[in-house]
């Protein structure tokens, strides 16, 4: 079975989860303010997740390649197919970037154009005036379409190639040269792009506040989700009959990749963290302070899930071998990173959405709302302060669209390649 | 072959020709003193039967009490002892305990393991090499037995592909 059939009940159930998604969507839609901000956020959460985790795979195999690995060959294709999900990626946001552009939605603060004028002494914001050649309408979405562009073509080069080493036998490896230059070039690109994106997709919500650290720190959230979702895939397909050379070795190494960058991911959250409470300068410490207010139970519940719970589990070697140990941490740190997005993503959307709210007597009847929730910060407001049903039913349709993409992908070509140099490598690989 | 705890030893050139002995050696129900090898080889362990080693647990149980003693040293030293106010932050300050007490479990899990591992192994300053030949600090593999009078440890060298038999 070297060769993956998408069919039957699995794309059913695919197909009813993007179905649930598209109804969580519209449900919260109708249900929403006046700017939709709930929609709009849910919205952009979700697309920034999967679109990051593929992002992550491409850069792996990049990674990889460049660094001579052997280990992954026999299931790089999963990367591959999971690489393939930034072309809808790309359209998700570019559907956020058209919406900052033509206001359908107030997700940021500063595509506010008000606050940008100087003439306008009442309103006229200096800081955002200053980070407005960065963050502004025009590059928002051209930046979008470029850096996501640049990811897909080298992410689709590095999967094209791989395909076509399979009927072409060369004892240079020539295809293997050629990919090896793509990945090279690939990586210093995908390092400085992949943080200027994070800047304007993610950290922009809260547009007044910045950290330097910010780029490493979601990257790495990514990478870990990345890496649960692909023990996650192996293990099914494994159940399914499929990628039975992929030995307990292999799950064990993707074991130590989710154990070793849930531990980065902690370093990086808490330098963050540490060196922004030392300083206790008030423009900085805000952003702590509203999650530490506001959001107690998802901000200690984000590190004990992301940290405590892999670094514990999978601490001792034969946890990292079983496929239940493994898979069960990957399941919680999978949706423990959705929630580290939703941490990083809907507080500041929420003050956004409340500054709007009190300047807006025209915003009609739907603005009291949200004025009203501004009233009482402390309370809880599902779908803002907690992620409510609606917020898991769209995380199950993101999902369920991603697996799709994903197998539909995988399906294209056979399971395992033929030609890699490093077939042989991965296929005693042993640790 | 008149002395007594004699070493019978056979040396060979390749890992995966000893890995074969081993294995012979093993089916044959002969009692293996050791394995020389200037590197790990892959497979040894399991081949040989050996159990896991429980390095990993002393490591641990070192880490731990390296995290206990730092956290709980600057807490007794920084309310009850000393307290001083650093930066306007209370007495007990614990974001700024972390990297200290990240440091001080890794270097008492770093030094405990060290230490454990010379003492299990009998290592240490002045202690004298076993070593049966040099060349197996460099590019060779030897088995070793424990020889007695009647055994057929030296057909059993030539029949698996041994370069050289010693005794020691």
């Amino acid at each position: 079975m070297n060769h993956f059939e998408f069919k039957g009940s699995l794309k059913t159930v695919l197909l009813a989860g993007i179905l649930i998604g598209v109804l969580c969507l519209g449900w919260t839609w109708m249900i929403d303010d006046h700017n939709h901000t709930r929609f709009w956020s849910n919205f952009l959460h979700n697309s920034v997740f999967f679109t990051g985790i593929s992002f992550t795979a491409a850069f792996f195999i990049a990674v990889c390649i460049t660094a001579y690995a052997g280990w992954h060959t026999i299931f790089k294709r999963v990367w591959e197919a999971i690489s393939a999900f930034l072309m809808p990626g790309i359209l998700l946001m570019a559907i956020i970037g058209l919406g900052v552009y033509f206001h359908w939605h107030h997700l940021y603060h500063w595509s506010d154009t008000a606050i940008l004028d100087p003439s306008n002494t009442a309103d006229f914001d200096k800081v955002l005036y200053g980070k407005s050649s960065f963050l502004n309408k025009n590059w928002y979405l051209g930046g979008t379409i470029i850096i996501v562009g640049l990811w897909i073509f080298f992410a689709n080069k590095l999967r094209l190639l791989s395909v076509l080493e399979d009927n072409f036998e060369d004892s240079h490896f020539s295809t293997h040269r050629t990919m090896r230059k793509y990945a090279a070039i690939f990586l210093p690109i995908a390092g400085f792009s992949s943080a200027a994106i994070i800047w304007q997709w993610v950290m922009s919500v809260d547009s007044h506040w910045y950290s330097t650290l910010f780029a490493w720190y979601a990257t790495a959230s990514w990478f870990v989700s990345m890496i649960a979702l692909t023990i996650l895939i192996l293990i099914y397909l494994k159940g399914k009959g499929y990628f039975h050379q992929v030995k307990r070795d292999h799950i064990h190494d993707l074991g130590k990749f989710l154990f070793a960058f849930s531990v980065f991911w902690t370093y990086l959250w808490f330098s963050q963290f540490m060196l922004i409470w030392y300083g206790n300068v008030g423009e900085e410490t805000i952003y702590f302070k509203t999650r530490y207010d506001h959001y107690p139970v998802l901000f200690f519940a984000n590190i004990f899930i992301n940290f405590a719970i892999p670094f514990l589990v999978l601490m001792r070697n034969d946890a990292k071998y079983k496929f239940g140990s493994v898979g069960i941490v990957a399941i919680i740190v999978l949706l423990g990173h959705w929630m580290d997005f939703f941490l990083m993503l809907k507080p500041g959307i929420y003050e956004t959405a409340m500054h709007a709210a009190p300047a807006g007597e025209a915003m009609g009847e739907h603005g009291h709302e949200v004025a009203h929730a501004a009233e009482h910060v402390s309370n809880f407001v599902s779908g803002f302060t907690m992620p409510g049903l609606l917020e898991l039913g769209t995380f199950l349709g993101f999902l369920a669209f991603f697996l799709f993409v994903f197998f539909t992908f995988l399906s294209k070509a056979p399971l395992t390649p033929k030609n890699d140099p490093y077939l042989d490598e991965s296929l005693h690989h042993h640790v | 072959m008149s002395k007594e705890n004699k070493i019978i030893y056979g040396i060979y050139g390749d890992e995966e020709v000893l890995l074969s002995a081993v294995k012979e050696a093993r089916e044959r129900h002969y009692d293996i003193q050791d394995v020389y090898s200037p590197f790990p080889v892959h497979g040894l362990d399991p081949l040989l039967g050996l159990a896991e080693s429980r390095l990993h647990i002393a490591g641990f149980v070192f880490g731990a009490i390296g995290t206990l003693t730092a956290f709980l040293g600057m807490t007794w030293i920084f309310t009850k002892d000393w307290p001083i106010i650093f930066g306007g932050k209370p007495y007990w300050s614990v974001p700024a305990f972390i990297p200290i007490t990240f440091e001080l479990t890794v270097l008492f899990a770093s030094i405990g393991m060290v230490v454990s591992f010379y003492v299990v192994s009998g290592l240490g300053p002045g202690v004298k090499s076993k070593l049966l030949d040099r060349r197996l600090t460099d590019d060779k593999f030897c088995i070793s037995f424990e020889n007695s009078e009647n055994s057929d440890y030296e057909e059993f060298f030539r029949s698996t592909g041994a370069e050289e038999v010693g005794v020691a």
